[in-house]
């Protein structure tokens, strides 16, 4: 018994509940009451590319901008997945024939919707089947190499995808603000796994950050990634626990920022994937985004509280956890 | 770059540098083979970084989410010495210190209104090396005071609390003090009992620092001798 699930750039639909093991929000389905973090049993994963091809990409230029994706999260010294082009095809993303399949189909109707990926699992074993990804055609895009003013860069937006279809959910790591549409624009990230796109014509979300690096490595260890630390604790506010509370981390020598949020009742969370040695912990509402993009409906996020710095040094040891930390948040 | 620890250094030995011949012969420097000290030290503090929090802008350009400003903070702590004689004028030292610096980091301007905070943790901080200490002569400014340069250096270990390892490195010491005899010895095969202040310019490099470059702190010390 399979069960198709999905996951849209723009107007997320999360999948079950994150898993709590870390705090990087990683795709879980439940089997047999409990959550399964959703990943690739082997590797390489295999990957079809589809023949379709829009105005300004040809099926030559999307499978090699895909491809670049690939090789971009492939390339993550501390994680182990690896990809494999089995060459394109005529299905479309999307047929649940068990071969995972890049494309571009045209879908007028998701109009904030650039991308999505899909997933097939066993719902009796959790095991991962196959993983689509399509690309709106109904929106510009490109692949030139320093973008193309009034399109969407194909590659920055496959990096993203990819991330999803190896198992990522989506980083906070980013701000926003509200446009009179309703929407909202990027104003910077600090992640690839930001749940929304900058605007046509930037190529910055080409690169991996801190954050997709350790989600990535925490997904699929390898090399020295064991030797990483982690920083955990939980965030309370008027001393009761609060679910939902983003996390970050900040090294003060390398500048690198990664994220994770409080994810069950007791207001727990947990950050691996850190070089060791001193952090600095801000927790923040889940205010950016649309906390769809993160969460279930039925979870109860609370963003009813500032921004604060943890006023104490967090050290993070060599392959080992900081020890539980505190935090204490007040009400807007 | 020494900025603070210069200071009292170079005050310092450009008094002796600019002091007349010999007069008396001091107290200080009557002929022993080895010294044992212990005695309290006192480092100041030092800036180890600054570092912005930053996001990628959709241009490709970064915008700041918040600033931190970093230091090790003054300390006082412990150290002891053994040294041994190697001629009139020149003594080699071998020197232990354990301080317990903390480390700060101030936080600030952050994008999202938070209030700015100075974060902090206590970390431990263990010296071993060796010093070349110079017994300087010509006249004293007392007879009792026997004035002395020093230089040197050694490894460095910074711990946190929990005595996970931080960092190691290396320190370097430039310096110059006084010291004089308080008793004469006798009793235990001593020749004497004494006690001696130096101030020192300490440069140090790896260690923890949060922008790769080597530190100055200006270091003081206070101590209590026997020699044999």
């Amino acid at each position: 018994m399979t069960r198709r699930l999905a996951c849209l750039v723009a107007a997320a639909l999360t999948l079950g509940q994150p898993a709590p093991a870390l705090a990087y929000l990683k795709f879980g389905v439940p089997v047999g009451g409990q959550q399964v973090t959703l990943k690739w049993a082997r590797t390489p994963v295999r990957y079809f590319v589809s023949t379709a091809s829009v105005p300004g990409v040809t099926s030559t230029d999307f499978q090699g901008a895909v491809a670049r994706a690939f090789a971009t999260w492939q390339a993550v010294p501390t994680a182990s997945i690896t990809y494999q082009f089995a060459g394109v095809t005529a299905a479309s993303p999307g047929s649940d024939d068990g071969s995972s399949v890049l494309g571009f189909q045209n879908r007028p109707d998701l109009d904030r919707v650039l991308a999505s990926t899909s997933f097939l699992v066993d719902s009796a074993t959790g095991a991962l089947i196959e993983s689509d990804i399509f690309f709106n055609a109904a929106f510009p895009w490109s692949v030139a190499a320093a973008g193309d003013s009034g399109r969407y860069d194909l590659e920055s937006i496959a990096l993203h995808e990819i991330g999803h279809f190896s198992g990522l959910s989506h980083s906070a790591l980013g701000e926003t603000e509200l446009l009179s549409t309703g929407g909202r624009r990027v104003l910077s990230a600090e992640a690839v796994m930001f749940p929304i796109a900058f605007a046509p014509g930037s190529i910055s979300a080409r690169t991996l950050k801190a954050d997709d690096i350790a989600g990535i490595s925490d997904l699929y260890p390898a090399g020295d990634f064991t030797s990483d630390g982690s920083l955990s604790g939980r965030v309370t506010k008027d001393g009761q626990p609060i679910f939902g509370a983003h996390v970050v981390a900040f090294n003060p020598a390398t500048g690198a920022m990664v994220g994770g949020f409080s994810l069950n009742a007791q207001g727990q969370f947990s950050i691996g994937g850190l070089s060791p040695g001193p952090h600095v912990v801000r927790v923040e509402p889940l205010d950016d985004v649309d906390i769809g993009s993160f969460f279930d409906a039925s979870q109860n996020v609370d963003i009813d509280f500032g921004v604060a710095f943890l006023d104490r040094i967090v050290v993070v040891p060599k392959g080992g956890d900081s020890g539980e930390v505190a935090v204490a948040v007040v009400r807007k | 770059m020494i900025r603070l620890g210069s200071l009292p250094f170079l005050l310092c030995a450009a008094a002796i540098l600019h002091a007349s011949p010999a007069a008396a012969q001091s107290s200080a420097s009557r002929p022993f083979r080895f010294e044992a000290g212990i005695g309290v030290s006192w480092m100041g503090r030092e800036p180890i970084g600054t570092r912005t929090a930053t996001e990628t802008t959709g241009a490709g350009g970064t915008s700041p989410l918040f600033n931190t400003s970093s230091e090790l903070g003054s300390a006082a702590g412990f150290d002891g010495r053994l040294g041994v004689r190697l001629s009139r004028s020149l003594v080699a030292e071998a020197e232990a210190a354990y301080l317990k610096p903390q480390l700060r980091i101030a936080v600030s301007a952050d994008a999202e209104g938070a209030a700015a905070v100075t974060a902090s943790e206590t970390i431990q901080q263990f010296t071993i090396g060796g010093n070349i200490r110079w017994m300087l002569p010509g006249r004293r400014w007392s007879p009792r005071l026997a004035p002395f340069a020093l230089g040197g250096g050694g490894y460095l270990r910074q711990l946190h609390d929990q005595a996970t390892l931080l960092e190691t490195g290396r320190f370097y010491q430039l310096g110059a003090g006084v010291e004089t005899l308080l008793a004469p010895g006798g009793r235990f095969h001593t020749r004497g009992v004494g006690a001696r202040a130096d101030v020192r310019a300490v440069i140090r490099s790896k260690g923890i620092t949060f922008d790769g470059g080597s530190k100055a702190s200006p270091a003081v010390g206070v101590s209590a001798f026997v020699r044999f």
